[in-house]
């Protein structure tokens, strides 16, 4: 009797330890704990895509006990799995592709019997794929990331209990809970996305034989990749796009005129101020009814495959917020402050499903900086610095404000261009599309903004990104030397076109 | 000499100088508010009021919910039915969850253990041998 009386007072000393968090009193007879047996981490991300996966390497990094719950069964999320890294490998070799049956021969090489291996070409992308997630999850390994295979939900504040994907259910509790979930495709209103007929991106890098007639709802930078990839590979593509320009409304107007220009000189036709009303799938084909944006001109348009590539919506489905009230705004992103804290202050949210751009670039700083917060107390993201990149053919990259953005802002700027057919490299490689343009405030000369169209303007822009998170003026670049001949000598002489006269335009 | 002298002058005059400077190390500020300030990339540049009242709960029984103390503190009545406004089968079993662990400390005073008098403290510390000094 008097041993448990012991026990008892110990047990009231253990109440008032300093620590946030109880610890697990190895005594059988008191164990005072959560709702679960395992111990708790210093940090729980749900999602291992890049905001969710940057996160859990940058706190192993800094020490931290982190557990990542992922329920694709690879790590890498839309990007690697669907996105950013299949696309791109699909752009590269079907652009190879074109350009050995397209732009050999007058260059010199004349190539005969040129054939599409397209269950090769998909092994290719596969293999990249594969190749990286790997890599992520070795990186956990490296940094000592706990990885849990399943689907998350909040039980409470601190616990989240995790479906297995291998069968079973366990739980795990964490001082601190990442929200990093990312987004999924919006679908059209009235037209089911079975990935057959009717595909979103995900089905659009997965097509096993290359349809005849493609129809690509929406003009955006995913609809308009995966209409070049197509396209090459012999597809006659129809893009209908409900704005007046393509390209999506970040992207400077007048960029967008230029590329959609140039894609259609490719093949690809475009159907811009069109609104798509329905569809109807029959025998293996689809009709959708369009009408101009502004009403009046209806038709039928008939395609083997349609492509929904309308934009991309937060992904909560299963997370359980309901459960720890965590509030969505209008289009169902989780609502947080600046520092990515949502109204419960140690549940944080990152990426796709919360505010800002749908990049996986601006994931992954802002996993860094969330971790940072956490860790710290401060961090950094530049939501004004943020590249966009479309990678067609030409590339069109951009960073900061776009020409009609200063003018709704009524901010004086100047302008300076140089075009890639001035440029000396460009000229020897044959690949002279495109332009860098370059906007400068009018009175103090510094960069608000920087578009490019042209091959490799997605590495480009780095250059661009780093004078505006510098806060350089278009003179700095101007009097920066850059090595001759290379494409980059365009971007010094946009500068010198801004501040004063391009030399070789 | 003297033309020379005005034509260095003149040349540091010309010199420009950079928009993009040097800094020097990267110092941590002092002190940092951390109060909740609205998104850079928030559509609406403000904060539901969730996140600026001192609390979220609307009552202390609503704060219990949500409250974690050495755990969550998890209630078995619901609040809006009050003690007694439901059946006692519709609370479920009394056995804990797998892996909850309840403490006699947070069950209302009377199922404490009884605080320990100086003289059992004594009898414990010296093995029993304070009973017969």
């Amino acid at each position: 009797m008097l041993s448990q009386r012991i026990l008892g007072r110990s047990a009231v000393k253990s109440a008032f330890k300093p620590s946030g968090l109880p610890s697990v009193v190895s005594a059988g007879r008191l164990r005072r704990t959560y709702a679960t047996e395992s111990e708790p981490r210093d940090l729980v991300i749900i999602g291992g895509g890049v905001a969710g996966y940057v996160a859990a390497i940058k706190a192993g990094q800094e020490g931290m006990k982190v557990t990542c719950i992922e329920k694709r069964g690879t790590l890498g999320g839309t990007c690697l799995n669907v996105g950013c890294i299949p696309s791109k490998s699909l752009l590269n070799n079907s652009h190879l592709y074109h350009q050995i049956l397209h732009d050999t021969k007058h260059r010199g090489i004349e190539v005969s019997d040129v054939k599409l291996n397209l269950k090769q070409l998909m092994k290719a992308k596969e293999t990249s794929v594969t190749g990286l997630t790997k890599g992520v999850e070795f990186l956990f390994k490296k940094n000592g990331v706990e990885y849990i295979k399943g689907a998350g939900t909040f039980q409470d504040e601190h616990t989240i209990k995790v479906q297995l994907n291998d069968g079973g259910e366990t739980s795990v509790t964490g001082k601190n809970i990442l929200i990093a979930t990312g987004s999924e495709v919006t679908p059209f209103p009235g037209l089911q996305i079975d990935e057959q007929t009717v595909i979103s991106s995900t089905g659009a890098i997965a097509l096993e034989k290359v349809p005849k007639k493609l129809l690509v709802i929406g003009g955006g930078i995913i609809g308009l990749e995966m209409a070049s990839v197509w396209s090459r590979l012999g597809s006659e593509v129809t893009v209908v796009e409900f704005l007046d320009q393509i390209g999506g409304p970040g992207m400077d107007t007048e960029v967008a005129k230029n590329i959609q220009k140039i894609l259609k000189k490719q093949g690809i036709i475009f159907k811009t101020g069109t609104k798509v009303l329905d569809g109807e799938k029959s025998d293996g084909a689809v009709k959708i009814n369009v009408d101009s944006a502004k009403g009046g001109k209806p038709e039928t348009l008939g395609a083997d495959i349609v492509l929904v590539a309308i934009g991309r919506r937060p992904y909560t489905g299963g997370l359980g917020l309901e459960n720890v009230g965590i509030e969505l705004d209008e289009r169902g992103r989780v609502i947080i402050d600046s520092e990515y804290r949502t109204k419960i202050p140690h549940i944080r949210c990152v990426g796709d499903v919360t505010f800002g751009p749908m990049l996986a670039h601006k994931a992954e700083e802002e996993a860094v900086a969330v971790v940072e917060y956490i860790k710290k107390g401060y961090g950094h993201v530049n939501y004004g610095c943020i590249p966009s990149v479309m990678y067609t053919s030409p590339e069109v990259a951009w960073v900061g404000q776009s020409e009609q953005e200063l003018k709704k802002a009524g901010i004086k700027y100047r302008v300076g261009t140089f075009p890639f057919s001035a440029n000396s490299r460009a000229k020897t490689n044959l690949d002279t599309d495109g332009q860098v343009k370059m906007l400068a405030d009018a009175e103090t000369d510094r960069l608000l903004g920087i578009h490019i169209i042209g091959v490799n303007a997605g590495e480009m822009i780095a250059e661009g990104t780093l004078a505006l998170e510098y806060g350089a003026s278009s003179e700095d670049i101007a009097r920066t030397c850059h090595a001759h001949p290379t494409l980059a000598e365009a971007f010094k002489e946009a500068a010198m076109a801004t501040h004063g006269k391009a030399i070789h335009f | 000499m003297f033309t020379t002298k005005a034509l260095r002058q003149a040349a540091q005059h010309a010199e420009r100088t950079p928009s993009i400077r040097f800094i020097g190390k990267r110092t941590i500020p002092a002190s940092i508010d951390h109060s909740p300030q609205p998104h850079p990339a928030s559509p609406t540049h403000s904060l539901p009021p969730s996140f600026t009242s001192a609390s979220s709960h609307t009552s202390f029984s609503a704060y219990r919910d949500h409250a974690q103390q050495f755990g969550p503190l998890r209630k078995t009545i619901k609040a809006d039915a009050g003690v007694g406004g439901a059946a006692g089968s519709d609370l479920g079993p009394v056995a804990a969850p797998k892996g909850t662990f309840f403490d006699r400390n947070d069950l209302p005073a009377r199922f404490h253990r009884q605080p320990l008098t100086a003289a059992e403290i004594e009898a414990i510390e010296t093995g029993g041998a304070a009973l017969y000094a």
